[in-house]
């Protein structure tokens, strides 16, 4: 890992940056923007250094300490996890759900999947947990940016079909969901 | 010492790539997009990662993603290719600042050589030879009708960050300067996001010569001869040969010594293309650099037996060049056809579907590089390149033969497909091309007379005669063997004298 710890988010291409752009409506108010600024701090896991925010193009930066003892800390785990190395990546992709009472979360990039907000942490979420539409379910860790992932509907937890840690790509299967109806 | 490569490309180029990191013992990690994820390359891999969806601004260009597959997989370099983002150097400063070795020049000169005007200026401290022109970007209609009125008509307008045969525009006579400008400054604009276009004379009748070097970081430099890519469609290449025939030795030796020494003067590493327009005397005259491997490198390894990506990637390594100018050895002349996904009688628009039929041909001397194989799909996503067809032979006549009878091997089709191989068998067929005295506007002016006897060709299907003896006895033998620095030709004169 390298000295330079800051990689910018682009507009787009990651949609955890999205994600994490201040939800107030109303940019003028510092104080909302403080507060938010503030919790960000708050929930990001690892130690921090700078979180730089921008108004016009609403880009936020996060920096972290060098070596981040937390993230190595995981990312042991994930070697020792599978000494194989890492070609399971090839093999991600699982066979579509034809039962429409099922719903999924899927990678939207590639990166390394945390379960947990920091390590040590209760995951986000369990099977049999209820997840509402934007609820945070996992973090993908790349560039060194954490970016939530949310569910895209509110539904039970059926499966989580990845380990803390491991490698993840694009559209990769993360978790099933069941859908609400089915569960009531 | 490079144990793991990822491939940041995608069709013929990654499986090239591939095949030579298995040959060095390098595993390979294939990042593909959700197009691709059952492409050849993939098959071949040791690893694949899907980086995004078909759109290539969402996976191939995304560098997030593919600095992220490397890092996750474990790869210590990655190699760009060509095109996608093989001329980016912010990836490579990217690649640089995440500890992986990319495979290419350092950014700063892939940046200076990026920029037309930049390189054009450089080459010429470095003492290379150009156009009459401008080296700095033209700001006005006013200025810029000074400069064409001073180095004469007919000019070209070249947008400085112009590529890949767009942006340019000839104007034959100072009425039509104004509308020429104004409109090339716009296309640069919207395709290239900078509007700064430059100046220099037109020549007519020239020729596309292009020279390989490879340059350590050591600054040791080689040639490797030098490829006539004049045979271009509005500036974008059908097919290329090596060596540049119609030039003498001493004038090709003379190319080569400049090219290295142009690329040795910017600190250039890597494998890499110094392009020239060459008028009817033989004079060079700069064009630009290209910082990257190119489509049409196999032409150059079928003549010297060198392997550019094995250079390539021991030149990233930190490996002093094993070999000295005297050791390289052109023999031969090598031919190359680029098959693509097109229909040239509509305009060379894609045409893109299923390949029900795809047979490569084989036999002596015929290598065929393709990243597609019979049933795949061809995505309207990525360029129509199907497959580069390349022969050697040890005369320019015999390859000719032979390249005409490897395309009547090939067998695509598929619903909706067209190609460009019988465009190429009425290439062949052309007395111009077979007397080596076509120009890098042959293609454009004689297109329609090309595309009817490319249309012939078809009718006739298998009854079409194959290129032999007659048309070679029609055309004089070269006045001088084919090689560089008196070295003797590998192959005997028995060998090579027509029936």
């Amino acid at each position: 890992m390298t000295a330079n710890n800051t990689i910018p988010s682009r507009n787009g291409d990651a949609p955890g940056a999205a994600a994490l752009r201040p939800t107030s409506d109303n940019p003028e108010s510092m104080l909302d923007l403080r507060q938010e600024v503030a919790e960000l701090a708050r929930t990001l896991p690892g130690d921090l250094r700078r979180i730089r925010v921008r108004g016009g193009d609403r880009e936020i930066e996060v920096e972290w300490a060098d070596q981040v003892r937390t993230l190595e800390s995981v990312v042991d785990q994930r070697t020792t996890a599978h000494p194989g190395g890492t070609g399971h990546l090839t093999t991600a992709v699982s066979p579509p759900i034809v039962d429409d009472a099922f719903t999924e979360v899927r990678a939207p990039l590639v990166g390394c999947y945390y379960a947990a907000p920091s390590p040590g942490a209760e995951p986000f979420v369990r099977v049999d947990d209820e997840v509402e539409a934007g609820t945070t379910v996992a973090i993908i860790e790349a560039m060194k940016l954490m970016n939530p992932i949310v569910a895209g509907e509110s539904g039970v937890v059926a499966e989580v079909l990845v380990s803390n840690g491991e490698s993840v790509e694009y559209d990769q299967i993360l978790l099933r969901l069941r859908r609400k109806e089915q569960a009531a | 010492m490079i144990r793991k490569l990822l491939i940041a490309n995608r069709g013929e180029i990654a499986v090239r790539i591939a095949r030579t990191c298995r040959e060095m013992g390098i595993e390979v990690v294939a990042v593909h997009s959700s197009a691709d994820r059952d492409s050849e390359v993939v098959r071949l891999a040791d690893i694949a990662v899907n980086i995004g969806p078909p759109a290539p601004r969402r996976s191939y260009l995304n560098i997030p993603n593919i600095v992220e597959a490397a890092l996750q997989t474990g790869a210590d370099a990655i190699h760009p290719g060509y095109g996608f983002l093989s001329e980016d150097p912010d990836f490579a400063e990217i690649c640089e600042s995440a500890g992986l070795t990319f495979i290419g020049p350092p950014p700063s000169v892939m940046q200076d050589m990026g920029n037309k005007a930049t390189a054009r200026g450089l080459m010429q401290q470095a003492g290379l030879p150009m156009l009459p022109g401008v080296v700095e970007p033209v700001r006005s209609v006013g200025d810029g009708q000074e400069i064409a009125a001073d180095i004469g008509y007919p000019v070209i307008i070249k947008a400085a960050a112009g590529g890949g045969g767009r942006g340019m525009s000839v104007v034959h006579s100072a009425a039509d300067f104004s509308e020429a400008f104004v409109s090339t400054r716009e296309v640069a604009r919207a395709i290239f996001n900078d509007p700064a276009v430059y100046v220099e004379r037109y020549l007519a009748g020239a020729r596309h010569v292009e020279v390989q070097v490879l340059c350590d970081q050591y600054g040791n430099g080689v040639f490797l001869g030098e490829r006539d890519c004049s045979l271009q469609r509005r500036h974008q290449k059908l097919l290329e040969e090596a060596p540049a025939a119609h030039m003498t030795v001493a004038q090709r030796e003379h190319l080569g010594a400049l090219a290295v020494r142009g690329a040795l003067s910017v600190g250039y590493t890597g494998a890499g293309t110094m392009e020239f327009l060459v008028d009817g005397s033989g004079e060079p005259y700069f064009m630009e650099m290209n910082a990257r491997i190119q489509v049409e490198h196999p032409v150059t390894e079928m003549l010297t037996g060198i392997d550019l990506i094995r250079e390539q990637i021991l030149i990233a390594e930190g490996l002093p060049l094993a070999f000295g100018q005297q050791d390289v050895r052109c023999s031969g002349a090598a031919i190359e056809c680029r098959i693509n996904a097109e229909d040239p009688a509509r305009g060379f628009a894609p045409t893109p579907g299923r390949l029900d039929v795809y047979r490569a041909p084989a036999g002596p001397w015929t290598r065929l590089d393709t990243g597609y194989r019979e049933g795949d799909q061809v995505s309207p996503h990525y360029d129509s390149l199907l497959a580069k067809l390349i022969v050697w032979a040890p005369t320019r006549d015999q390859a000719l033969s032979r390249m005409d009878r490897a395309l009547a091997e090939m067998a695509v089709d598929g619903p909706g497909l067209s190609t460009t191989v019988t465009l190429h068998r009425a290439l062949l067929r052309h007395p111009d091309i077979r007397a080596d005295r076509h120009d890098v506007q042959f293609l454009d002016r004689e297109m329609p007379s090309l595309l009817a006897s490319a249309a012939e060709i078809h009718q006739q299907g298998p009854r079409v005669p194959s290129l032999t003896a007659d048309v070679v006895c029609a055309v004089p033998a070269p006045a001088e063997p084919i090689r560089l620095r008196g070295i003797t030709p590998r192959h005997t004169i028995e060998e090579v004298t027509p029936a």
